[in-house]
């Protein structure tokens, strides 16, 4: 099957258009950041809280949000997570002004309170608490009065049991009751009556918390920035390098910068969060255009070494032309695969996809109408100053055999 | 088959085998520690731990903490004025009142009765990590830089050693402790889902003193309302004593107080050993056990108090304020309306050690496991899924030739796969998405090729140089585009911080790995394919 068969389109004839449509891209994302006054960055970069809470029933979200008002948390807001009938909650609390709040603690004990959960201290919950409180728990107690055997560990032997009921929970996604932990196989009725006796199960499990300072957010922020920053001169190094040539490096990253900004206005326009899962699929994008552009470089660069002598232009549209069917299909492919992450990853890396879906329709559009007409470009606008800087008739020459001495001094030896 | 054909399939096959072999039994090796069951682990189980998985996929906890340094810094001082005083009042030099500017540097008052050389003598002998200015009736003594840094240095090793030792106490498999930057520590704690209690675990100084309560006029000094207690002192409280808060309870508003003597009868360094234990009345206890030099201390000053209230303070708390019923020598208990746990918890921190600055959380993330479990379930669907549409993709386009490309993918994330178990790096959620950049470059690694084949072909090559020419000449593009892409990853792992760095690891192994399948093992099966014929008449790409 072929999807094209030896091409001959001009695209650099309609390179000014492009760099139009970009530039109106660029512009629409940009008046969307400006609207929501700056990109709304998650708990990584502008600190806060962030707790995901799995409910025994479907949560009512004004009512949660009457118990939390009572915390005096400042702002701070409730949504649904993921699949609404899996009851799960997105609690998001701003940063706060005292340092020293530990706000999950608070946040869980409220909401505890608030949805009139058992409030019998000195019995465990089940729900909230985890494998080693359990664990020590049982160990104090000692159900099984494994201390009298010989040769058992008691926190080993504990350990286990406490492992095994946590990882029920997980499985079924939250207790109703004590007795949905008796469902664990391998524990003896001396430990499930003690868990019947001592252990309560509160109205939610919390499957997430995430407390980022202000320091760190600012940190990340900037070491993100950094990272990205570095990488970029990296590859302009490389390409400039392996191309000897100044143009197909700047080209690149010229490309490559286009590409990040678009996606970051797109980004901003449909309301996304950017947070450090954003910032890995923006270095994906990168690393994909970048791969894009190079691919159409390696060709013009092969097809600039035929003898027959042709307007750049004319080598540059042959180029695209000629990689075009392995541009399409590899494009293709990798969408594949990011719209299966789109659609089946899951809430983390939704968004994560939705960045790769954007960056890989910029990144193939951008190889070809961005990277290789600012090469046209620059050279033309080089050209064009040449002859004030040299004299017109020494410049025509150089169109000849390269003969010329000073150009082989080293290679001719 | 030609001699250098039979050497590239050996190759490959060794490299299989080796790196195959490897993810097994780093599996197993993982397996075999957690393992409760009777006998060996099944391979399913050794398959599954094959791989580090991130606290993101797997569950756990993951703290930033700050060392506050200028704690260590505040101690040194207030030690080294101590020490300065004594030296003076010992060798009859007068000195002033002592004031504090900042952390790192104090002001002595000095009078025309000061002997400044004597002053300057001590200052010299006895603090020499202090740098002095004098100025009229001051003389101002700033730690020096040098030594300013040594002790914030060495603050933050040893709250990292600390809470290694506590960490390990409470038994954690696989904890990642280390130092970022000068004063930050990243405690990383695969599986454990309780964050209050580690927090409080790590951040607990647990610096214990046990002092004795004043007596004034037959009474006991505590416990009582503050109020009430200051004015037994006419509000002014001797410099030799101290008023100290009780540990609150739980349905009381007010806590109390106590006055107690300011030197310590035992602390903290004075302990061997501590372990929970019961109280003869119930209810949960520390029992604790003293060093020979802690013990004699003790003897002595209980030996003399019988009767008294002894005051037992953990991080400027009474916890609780026994009476002394007899000399007690080499060991006590610590009572104080305990939970297990914090009876637990509280005889782990005594054991580890106390720390020797405050904690700041700066960060913290608990993934719960059942959080973890969703996420791997989704990414890996998703990530099967997407592969099956490429090989169909590939396989519709090509043919036959598309089957060659499968092949190599497979091989890609096996080795990819394996190469990680090997390095021991850690799959992590963004991991997961340099797995799929991995896989579209591999993609596209053999798309240049067959693209360049169908060129050649077309062109009007025969089939064999076709593939000849296709590979060669796809070659530089394919090295151009993995260093590129490489380059850029080293710096991100260079200069990212956690996810980006678990991207970019993945990102470095894949491409590496892509390129030895893509360039060696597709070649290979073409040459396999196609070698052995004399003559093809059509390739089927």
């Amino acid at each position: 099957m072929e999807l094209f068969r030896q091409t001959n389109i001009d695209f650099l004839r309609w390179k000014w258009w492009a760099i139009g449509a970009s530039w109106a891209l660029i512009l629409v994302g940009l008046v969307a950041i400006f609207v929501q006054k700056g990109l709304k960055f998650g708990i990584d970069f502008a600190g806060g809280t962030q707790i995901a809470l799995r409910f025994v029933a479907k949560p009512d979200i004004d009512h949660l949000r009457k118990i939390l008002d009572a915390g005096n948390f400042g702002d701070f807001g409730i949504q649904r997570y993921e699949e609404p009938e899996k009851n799960e909650v997105l609690i998001r609390v701003q940063q706060q002004a005292k340092e020293g709040r530990d706000i999950t603690t608070d946040v869980v004990s409220l909401l505890r309170q608030g949805l009139g959960g058992p409030v019998d201290a000195t019995k465990l919950d089940l729900n909230i608490q985890g494998r080693d409180s359990l664990a020590a728990r049982l160990v104090a107690a000692d159900p099984d009065q494994a201390a009298s055997r010989s040769g058992v560990v008691l926190t080993d032997y504990y350990g286990r049991i406490a492992e095994a009921v946590i990882a029920k929970r997980s499985e079924t996604g939250v207790f109703r009751s004590p007795a949905d932990a008796n469902a664990v196989n391998g524990v003896s009725p001396a430990v499930k009556q003690w868990i019947q006796g001592n252990t309560v199960t509160g109205p939610f499990v919390l499957l997430s918390a995430e407390n980022v300072g202000p320091q760190v957010g600012a940190d990340l922020r900037q070491k993100a920035l950094w990272a990205i920053g570095t990488s970029m001169l990296g590859m302009l190094a490389y390409i400039a390098f392996r191309f000897k040539s100044l143009p197909f490096g700047v080209g690149a990253i010229v490309a490559t910068i286009h590409d990040t900004l678009i996606t970051v206005g797109l980004l901003a326009l449909f309301g996304r969060e950017f947070s450090l899962v954003v910032v890995a699929a923006i270095l994906t994008l990168v690393g994909y255009s970048v791969n894009d552009t190079v691919v159409v470089y390696d060709r013009i660069r092969e097809n600039q070494r035929s003898p027959k002598k042709e307007p750049l232009e004319t080598i540059i549209n042959r180029s695209i032309n000629q990689t075009l069917s392995r541009t399409v299909l590899t494009s293709g492919a990798t969408m594949l695969v990011v719209l299966a992450l789109f659609f089946l990853g899951g809430e983390v890396l939704n968004t994560f996809a939705l960045t790769l879906i954007i960056g890989i329709i910029v990144g193939t559009y951008s190889s070809i109408y961005v990277a290789s007409p600012i090469v046209v470009i620059w050279k033309q606008w080089t050209d064009r100053r040449r002859p004030v800087v040299v004299p017109a008739a020494a410049a025509k020459p150089a169109s000849a055999p390269p003969a010329t001495p000073t150009k082989k001094k080293s290679g001719r030896r | 088959m030609s001699k250098r054909l039979r050497w590239r399939v050996i190759v490959i096959l060794v490299t299989l085998v080796a790196i195959v072999g490897g993810y097994v039994m780093t599996g197993y090796q993982r397996a075999r520690k957690e393992w409760i069951g009777q006998g060996r682990p099944p391979l399913r189980e050794a398959l599954k731990r094959g791989i580090k998985l991130g606290l993101d996929l797997r569950g756990g906890i993951h703290l930033v903490l700050q060392v506050n340094t200028t704690d260590a810094l505040k101690a040194q001082r207030d030690n080294d004025v101590t020490q300065l005083q004594n030296q003076a009042r010992e060798q009859g030099v007068s000195i002033g009142a002592v004031e504090y500017p900042n952390d790192w540097s104090f002001q002595l008052g000095v009078s025309e009765k000061t002997d400044t050389t004597k002053l300057d003598d001590i200052v010299k002998r006895w603090l020499p990590g202090w740098n002095v200015s004098t100025t009229s009736g001051k003389w101002t003594l700033a730690l020096k830089d040098p030594s300013r840094r040594e002790i914030e240095d060495s603050a933050v090793t040893q709250a990292i050693e600390t809470i290694r030792n506590r960490i390990d106490e409470f038994g954690v498999a696989e904890p990642i402790i280390a130092r970022e930057g000068s004063d930050r520590i990243l405690v990383q704690l695969p599986g454990i889902d309780d964050p209050k209690r580690v927090k409080d675990l790590i951040k607990s100084t647990a610096f214990l003193e046990l002092k004795l309560v004043d007596r004034r006029d037959g009474q006991d000094m505590g416990p009582m309302d503050k109020a009430s207690l200051l004015s037994r002192y006419n509000n002014q409280i001797p410099p030799e004593l101290e008023l100290v808060e009780g540990k609150t309870v739980a349905g009381e508003r007010e806590s109390a107080w106590y006055v107690v003597q300011k030197a310590a009868v035992i602390t903290g360094r004075d302990l061997k050993n501590a372990r929970p234990s019961r109280q003869t009345m119930g209810g949960n206890a520390v029992t604790f056990f003293l060093t020979p030099a802690g013990a004699e201390k003790f003897g002595e000053a209980t030996g003399k108090n019988v009767g008294r209230l002894l005051a037992i303070i953990l991080d400027k708390r009474v916890q609780s304020a026994p009476s002394i019923h007899e000399r007690i020598t080499d060991t006590g208990q610590i009572t104080g309306n305990f939970t297990a746990e914090q009876a637990n918890d509280l005889a782990l921190v005594l054991r580890a050690g106390a720390l020797p600055a405050g904690l700041t959380y700066l960060e913290e993330r608990t993934v719960g496991p059942s959080l973890g479990l969703d996420s791997i379930r989704k990414g890996v669907t998703a990530s099967i899924v997407g592969a099956l549409l490429v090989f169909v993709a590939v396989v519709v386009y090509y043919r036959r030739a598309g089957w060659n490309a499968v092949i190599a993918l497979i091989l890609n994330a096996i080795l990819l796969l394996g190469t990680m178990s090997l390095f021991d790096a850690t799959l992590t959620l963004p991991g997961i998405a340099g797995f799929i950049l991995t896989i579209g470059m591999a993609v596209d690694s053999n798309v240049l090729i067959f693209e360049r084949i169908r060129e050649e072909l077309r062109a009007g090559r025969a089939p064999k140089t076709a593939i000849e020419n296709g590979f060669s000449k796809a070659f530089a593009t394919i090295i151009d585009t993995h260093i590129t892409v490489i380059i850029s990853a080293v710096f991100l792992f260079q200069f990212g911080t956690g996810p980006v760095k678990g991207f970019a690891v993945t990102l470095i192994i894949g491409l590496l790995i892509s390129v030895f399948t893509a360039v060696f093992v597709s070649h290979t099966i073409f040459e396999l394919e196609y070698g052995r014929r004399e003559h093809i008449d059509a390739l089927s790409i």
